[in-house]
């Protein structure tokens, strides 16, 4: 028993611009939940191993690259690119690398070729020094996805992905179907294909993402009785925390038009949904499902009253894309790459 | 611009816009060309999405037309378009489209006149303001 | 000669060395922005906490605090408690995740067992101390996933309070949790007394110098006083300078760009015009020249910074270990490399006495968890101790709620300067040694680590 240099996979983990969580929730499922040493040599891992790039092109080949966070750069466009390349999968890891994630909401902002620093209380420098200094990487002019630069194989989503999805991707695609028994039960949301995959090593259909199929209201742990939407509440305002549905009670919760899989994480929590695992599978567009669900469940047949109340609704595009704003909204995105 | 021909893509409902179109066209109300009509059982069937959907493939402005209120074939299908519209409308203007450019009308079947005025006054508005192109909205 | 990408940087990070002249110029620099204004203006004030949980749980608490503030109410005392349980939480994981960072610094704890015996390298550190410390990092998760709903990027934390009660059983795995965790940060004090500290030469082989203590020249620490919550500032040898309250904060701190890096630098504002301006006209010059000039208007965050007040603990456990700092170290103010991680202990232990005294039922019940606000103002800020420092929030909303302006000053932008200065003397301090460039990543890494 020990590592198996024929049969281990090579993984690169890897976080362009966003947040660590993602790699701590890897971090996390090595000690937590199995010893990934068993079935992976790690080969490129900066934020915990201080891989180089010279590290990675010493590799022939990566397996799999788990890759997290959004385009916002030439330097992560860049590195997409290299390990891209080098790798035989590549997984989009979390909501930024998935669908853009929250650094995606700069692109509803003038110009995003700029840093959105704020300008209030700086003073610049503006000593001209004749000493060469370095550059930094330029920034691209909208956030992308990691699927709108390069051929993305499975999606991980999630702000941050739950353990359960995370150790059925490493379960599916890293373990040759010799995972050990503690299969989490995030299984039984999970597609038939995916299922299968972790219990006999053949690898889903790419393009596969490992969460549920159906909106999160199939796995929501409140009480729903009728929709029927009288007033527009903000979270702020007096609500009930647990017991009875949300979106039934004046809230925007956007768990109807959001993919199944995180177990109704914030609605238990008495908070609405906020769509971080991306659209479920029969929707075309998060807005517009929102707009078809609230607006098919206002009680009234007067149009001055529904006027009335949709006019207390603010900021509709950053609540109902906010993590998802690059790829999945009709109207902004762009088309992913083939 | 000038040579701008707006895309106006209706959606509109079997049993009063449509005829309201379709006898405008018999009677060859003086109406403008530009729109492309997608026939639908009810106007209460146009999901967002559609709306959505036309804009991204290229039409310059939708249309939605269905029956007066009180008046709908499946009784109450039209509420639905109307309980719909000022979210759907308030989402439109949060993205940038311009207010012009989507409309929801009732149209009875008799009423092939205001269908035309309809169409005249969406064309002349939407010529004014110009192709739409998701990537002018930032 | 870039060092690209860093290791154990939250931030994406590059260190750019020149060669020019006969000295190595270093430039740290963070290659991509945050973005906070974009993401947050336009979006309704209330939201702002579960959007700024992404660039870490403290600022989800200071999110809340601020709002609190805007919305004019205060948090039912449970609730209160619930939030500070929260963050005492998330230091024992930031300050237990360094160390863990730290004692596997120097071998791959990915390798399998075996492998890893039968290479012959020297083993520092027996690997089932390793597994020890991420199991006690899972316990403080799964506290904070109780207390916060989700652990990495929490969401309970809500205008007014928390957004629920918890329930039965949660008390009882609580106290169980800060059992097993102050256990253990003994346990940790203990290993890393003997390994590490204690004579300094395992630091040394992990890169850090212990005779040569890798410090930057002494400057000023910036805390919050938890008794007026007032801003402390306190001079390089330990006086106290400046005490301020809050919502001054933006007079007295002001913010410098450089062109290499999108982090920008704070800074002390001086007390007259004149004073500010020279501040301004040295501080592009501390970066360019060859010889960085140590600039006394610069601060530095973290828990280095809380211990240089000089002050005891209220903690006894980690009093003790901060004595055994000073009997080692001499007294604070501390600048250096160790010092840091030694803080980190310290702090590692009183996150763990409070975590003793908050995770009891009766603490953590009450019959309300938020109280709802009946009006709205249109300015916020709060001000709070982060695992890596004091980081602030500032918001100004419209009449509607919609965020028009905010501000953060977050951990990043407080030990900027601190950070750009550890850089080049890592890299001029492995040029005296005549190292190769892969140990000056390393000692690199290793000096910024605690901070």
């Amino acid at each position: 028993m020990g590592t198996n240099p024929v049969l281990n996979k090579k993984l690169a983990i890897f976080t362009a611009t966003g947040c660590r969580a993602c790699e701590n929730a890897i971090l996390d499922i090595h000690y937590q939940v199995s010893s990934l040493s068993r079935y992976a040599d790690i080969a490129f891992w900066p934020y915990v191993l201080g891989s180089e790039w010279r590290d990675l092109e010493k590799q022939e080949r990566i397996d799999i690259c788990f890759f997290s966070g959004a385009i916002r750069t030439g330097g992560d466009r860049e590195a997409a690119l290299k390990l891209r390349e080098k790798s035989r999968i590549m997984v989009a890891c979390g909501a930024c690398a998935a669908f853009g994630g929250m650094p995606g909401l700069v692109n509803m902002s003038q110009s995003s070729g700029e840093s959105g620093q704020s300008q209030g209380t700086m003073d610049n420098n503006q000593q001209a020094s004749e000493e060469k200094k370095p550059e930094l990487p330029p920034l691209e002019p909208r956030v992308l996805g990691l699927s709108q630069i390069v051929k993305v194989d499975y999606f991980v989503p999630g702000c941050p992905p739950t353990q359960n999805f995370l150790w059925a991707a490493i379960q599916s695609l890293v373990c040759n179907g010799q995972s050990p028994a503690r299969l989490s039960f995030a299984a039984s949301r999970l597609p038939e294909t995916i299922g299968r995959s972790i219990t006999s090593g053949i690898l889903p259909p790419k393009g596969s993402i490992f969460a549920g199929e159906k909106a999160v209201c199939a796995s929501c742990s409140r009480v729903k009785e009728e929709k029927r939407f009288e007033t527009y509440k903000r979270p702020y305002q007096a609500y009930e925390e647990s017991g009875r549905c949300l979106l039934e009670q004046g809230l925007v919760c956007q768990g109807i038009t959001t993919r199944e899989g995180c177990g109704g994480l914030c609605t238990a929590v008495g908070l609405p949904c906020r769509g971080c695992f991306g659209k479920a599978e029969a929707v075309f567009d998060p807005g517009a499902k929102m707009v078809s669900a609230i607006g098919s469940t206002f009680d009234s047949d007067d149009a001055q009253e529904i006027a009335a109340v949709v006019d207390d609704f603010v900021d509709l595009v950053g609540t109902f894309y906010r993590y998802t704003l690059p790829t999945q909204c009709a109207l902004f995105s762009t088309p992913p790459k083939d | 611009m000038s040579d701008f021909e707006p895309k106006i893509i209706a959606f509109l409902c079997t049993w009063c816009a449509y005829v309201a179109a379709d006898t405008a066209g018999i009677a060859r109300y003086k109406q403008k060309p530009n729109v492309r009509v997608i026939r639908v059982l009810c106007s209460g069937m146009v999901d967002p999405s559609y709306v959505l959907k036309a804009f991204t493939t290229g039409a310059d402005a939708v249309l939605v037309g269905g029956c007066h209120p009180g008046d709908c074939h499946y009784i109450s299908g039209n509420f639905k378009a109307m309980r719909r519209a000022p979210l759907l409308n308030k989402l439109l203007e949060e993205m940038g489209v311009e207010s012009g450019r989507f409309r929801l009308e009732w149209i009875a079947a008799s009423d092939a006149p205001q269908y035309a005025e309809i169409i005249n006054q969406m064309s002349e508005e939407v010529r004014r303001l110009g192709p739409f192109s998701p990537s002018m909205i930032k | 000669m870039t060092f690209e990408p860093l290791r154990w940087q939250e931030d994406p990070v590059r260190i750019a060395v020149f060669h020019d002249t006969e000295y190595l110029q270093a430039y740290f620099q963070v290659t991509a922005p945050r973005d906070i204004e974009w993401i947050c203006k336009g979006r309704p004030v209330e939201e702002l906490p579960r959007i700024l949980t992404i660039l870490s749980p403290s600022h989800h608490l200071a999110s809340a605090k601020a709002l609190d503030r805007l919305f004019g109410v205060e948090p039912p005392p449970m609730a209160r408690n619930m939030r500070e349980a929260l963050l005492q939480a998330h230091i024992f994981r930031h300050h237990l995740r360094k160390l863990y960072f730290l004692i596997s610094s120097r071998h791959n704890p990915f390798l399998d067992r075996q492998k890893r015996g039968n290479r012959g390298e020297p083993q520092l550190f027996p690997p089932h101390f390793l597994d020890e410390i991420m199991h006690h990092e899972a316990l403080s998760q799964e506290a904070a996933t109780i207390l916060g709903g989700r652990c990495d990027h929490p969401l309970s934390a809500v205008t007014g309070g928390v957004s629920r009660f918890l329930k039965e059983d949660h008390y009882h795995r609580l106290s169980e949790i800060a059992e097993f965790c102050l256990k253990f940060a003994m346990r940790v004090g203990e290993f890393l007394r003997d390994e590490i500290f204690g004579d300094g030469k395992a630091l040394d082989a992990l890169g850090s110098t212990y005779g040569q203590n890798l410090q930057v020249e002494p400057m000023v620490s910036l805390t919050l006083a938890e008794k007026d919550g007032n801003v402390v500032l306190r001079d390089p040898v330990g006086k106290e300078m400046d005490r301020f309250s809050p919502d001054m904060m933006f007079e007295k701190i002001g913010f410098h760009n450089e062109s290499w890096t999108h982090e920008p630098f704070a800074y002390i504002k001086g007390t007259s015009e004149n004073a500010t301006r020279k501040v301004q006209e040295q501080i592009g010059n501390i970066f360019h020249s060859e010889f960085p000039i140590p600039n006394p208007e610069f601060f530095f965050v973290g828990p280095l910074a809380r211990l240089n007040s000089g002050e005891a603990l209220g903690y006894p456990l980690a009093e003790e270990e901060r004595q055994r700092l000073i009997e080692v170290l001499g007294p604070f103010p501390h600048f250096g490399v160790v010092a840091a991680y030694w803080a980190l202990l310290v702090e590692l232990v009183q996150a763990a006495e409070k975590m003793t005294g908050l995770y009891a039922q009766e603490k953590l019940t009450g019959p309300a968890i938020r109280t709802i606000p009946s009006e709205m103002g249109q300015v916020g800020h709060a001000v709070l101790e982060s695992p890596q420092g004091l980081i602030f929030h500032h918001y100004r909303t419209d009449q509607k709620g919609i965020v028009e302006e905010v501000e953060v000053l977050g951990t990043g932008t407080g030990n900027n300067a601190l950070r750009c200065l550890l850089t080049q003397k890592a890299v001029d301090i492995s040029q005296a040694r005549g190292e190769a460039w892969e140990e000056t990543k390393n000692r690199i890494e290793i000096s910024l680590l605690p901070f």
